[in-house]
């Protein structure tokens, strides 16, 4: 199972709460699907983000998707290098491959999000 | 080609092959085929370095027999088939009354009465309607779910590989030959064709040869190659792909493919007269390429700011290590090209095709 510390959207993004501060990525299994990334587009540090719109785009040999905010608030950091350097994100997308992080207000930010056992599901039954 | 769950989804004789060789199997035209054995752009560089091998046994499989067919494909397809001569391949196309293309294939004459045809696993159904619409005397017959198969053996070690599968150290088909060697395997039924621009044979295996034959060129160091490099190599050499460079209103002049029909001005076939009667075209088929993001299917492409055509094809080159793709665009638009990519322009810039020259004729 993948780690508990963190929430996970069915879009397959994963977001990790600390402080008022969200870390956001996407999870191995979207890694996985996509296959070889060739091209990632991130937004920057001060934009605004929406729980459920597209903040940026991750693209492989064979397709294109969006990235998803799973909170609302503004970024506060950008993972600036990964960019150019997309073996961080193919090979550890649960750590070293963070994509950005958020400041939210409020202790709700990820309610709705399914947690360590309900992602489990979700990618078996996708598998 | 999208494929609804509860269909259930035609497999190759090659599935358990497959599954032992890691692929990742996607749905694909009403079959389970692999995508990717692990990595689709290290499938294609082993492919142009050596030699790859793909399973390409969705693809239909027709017969077409008896004393009148050369004459009634002639009528049927775009290309000339009276002239075929028996031991050669050639590419063509099934067109509309308009001229518009149904299809692209290849027809092997096997005997002066014997044609063999292959056509894309996504068109079967229909091609199958049209062509026997269209043939009289002809006796038809589809094998594609017979067991057997079609390998694509592909790239420069290509002909080695063969000799070695064979055991014939003399054995080099000439471009577009047929031949019938002898082998371990039994009588193999090969065609020098294929689909990636490089050297290769197209290997028409029985539901017994299949496995063993995949096999054994594995064995011989041959890579297994997934659909998701053949689509990179094949845009790679600018070859057509129905559905994306063609389709029903497109004609063959349009995409570039004037040679397919061959006889174009005299032969009486379906779509001629259409063709005689066609206006110059007023687009053009284009090669892009692009600095990091891949201009996708169906992207506008603009010229200084107006739209002057779509995106056909695009994915990442594995061998020039940058995204490429093919667009229609309106004749004589020159200027600064970019693509619109939801929402977001980027540049673009104009390329010859093929975007990797074709070795294919050694």
């Amino acid at each position: 199972m993948r780690p508990s510390d963190r929430s996970y959207l069915e879009s397959h993004e994963w977001a990790k709460l600390d402080g008022d501060v969200v870390t956001v990525g996407i999870t191995d299994f979207a890694v996985e699907q996509l296959g070889e990334l060739v091209y990632l587009d991130l937004p920057s540090v001060g934009d605004s983000v929406s729980s459920g719109d597209a903040f940026g785009e991750v693209e492989s040999v064979k397709a294109v998707s969006d990235l998803n905010s799973p909170v609302d608030g503004e970024i506060v950091a950008v993972n600036d290098g990964l960019a150019d350097e997309l073996d961080a994100l193919q090979t550890a997308p649960m750590a070293g491959g963070w994509l950005i992080q958020v400041r939210v207000s409020g202790a709700d930010a990820m309610d709705g999000m399914l947690d360590a056992a309900a992602y489990e599901e979700l990618v078996v039954a996708q598998s | 080609m999208a494929t609804s769950p509860t269909q259930k989804l035609l497999q190759t004789p090659l599935h358990s092959c497959h599954q032992a060789a890691g692929a990742k199997l996607v749905p694909f035209a009403g079959w389970e085929m692999p995508l990717d054995y692990g990595s689709i752009l290290g499938e294609a560089r082993a492919v142009r370095a050596s030699a790859g091998v793909f399973d390409v046994s969705h693809m239909a499989r027709f017969w077409f027999r008896g004393p009148s067919a050369a004459v009634e494909l002639d009528h049927a397809l775009g290309g000339c088939v009276t002239d075929i001569a028996v031991g050669k391949a050639r590419y063509s196309m099934l067109l509309q009354e308009d001229g518009g293309i149904l299809d692209d294939l290849i027809t092997y004459r096997t005997a002066e009465d014997a044609f063999f045809m292959v056509v894309n696993a996504s068109n079967r159904d229909r091609d199958r309607d049209h062509l026997v619409s269209r043939l009289t005397d002809t006796v038809f017959e589809d094998i594609t779910e017979d067991g057997g198969g079609i390998l694509a053996l592909q790239g420069p070690a290509a002909v080695k590989i063969l000799q070695q599968l064979t055991g014939i150290d003399d054995l080099a088909p000439g471009f577009l030959d047929l031949a019938w060697p002898q082998s371990p395997f039994g009588e193999l039924f090969i065609a020098r064709t294929g689909y990636t621009g490089e050297l290769g044979f197209e290997i028409f295996v029985t539901a017994k040869q299949a496995v063993p034959v995949w096999n054994r060129l594995l064995e011989l160091g041959v890579h297994p190659v997934g659909l998701g490099a053949r689509d990179v190599l094949r845009l790679e050499a600018g070859l057509a792909l129905y559905g994306h460079e063609i389709h029903e209103a497109i004609n063959p002049f349009e995409a570039g493919l004037g040679f397919a029909v061959r006889g174009w001005k005299t032969r009486n076939f379906i779509g001629g007269e259409a063709l005689r009667n066609a206006a110059e075209a007023s687009r053009v088929l284009v090669g892009f390429t692009a600095e990091k993001r891949v201009p996708r299917e169906g992207y506008p492409v603009l010229c200084d700011g107006v739209e002057v055509g779509v995106i056909c094809s695009g994915i990442y080159s594995a061998t020039l290590d940058l995204p490429i793709a093919t667009a229609y665009v309106q004749k004589g638009a020159v200027g600064a090209f970019t693509v619109s990519a939801r929402g977001k322009e980027f540049p673009v810039q104009l390329a010859e095709l093929p975007f990797v020259p074709h070795r294919s004729r050694g």
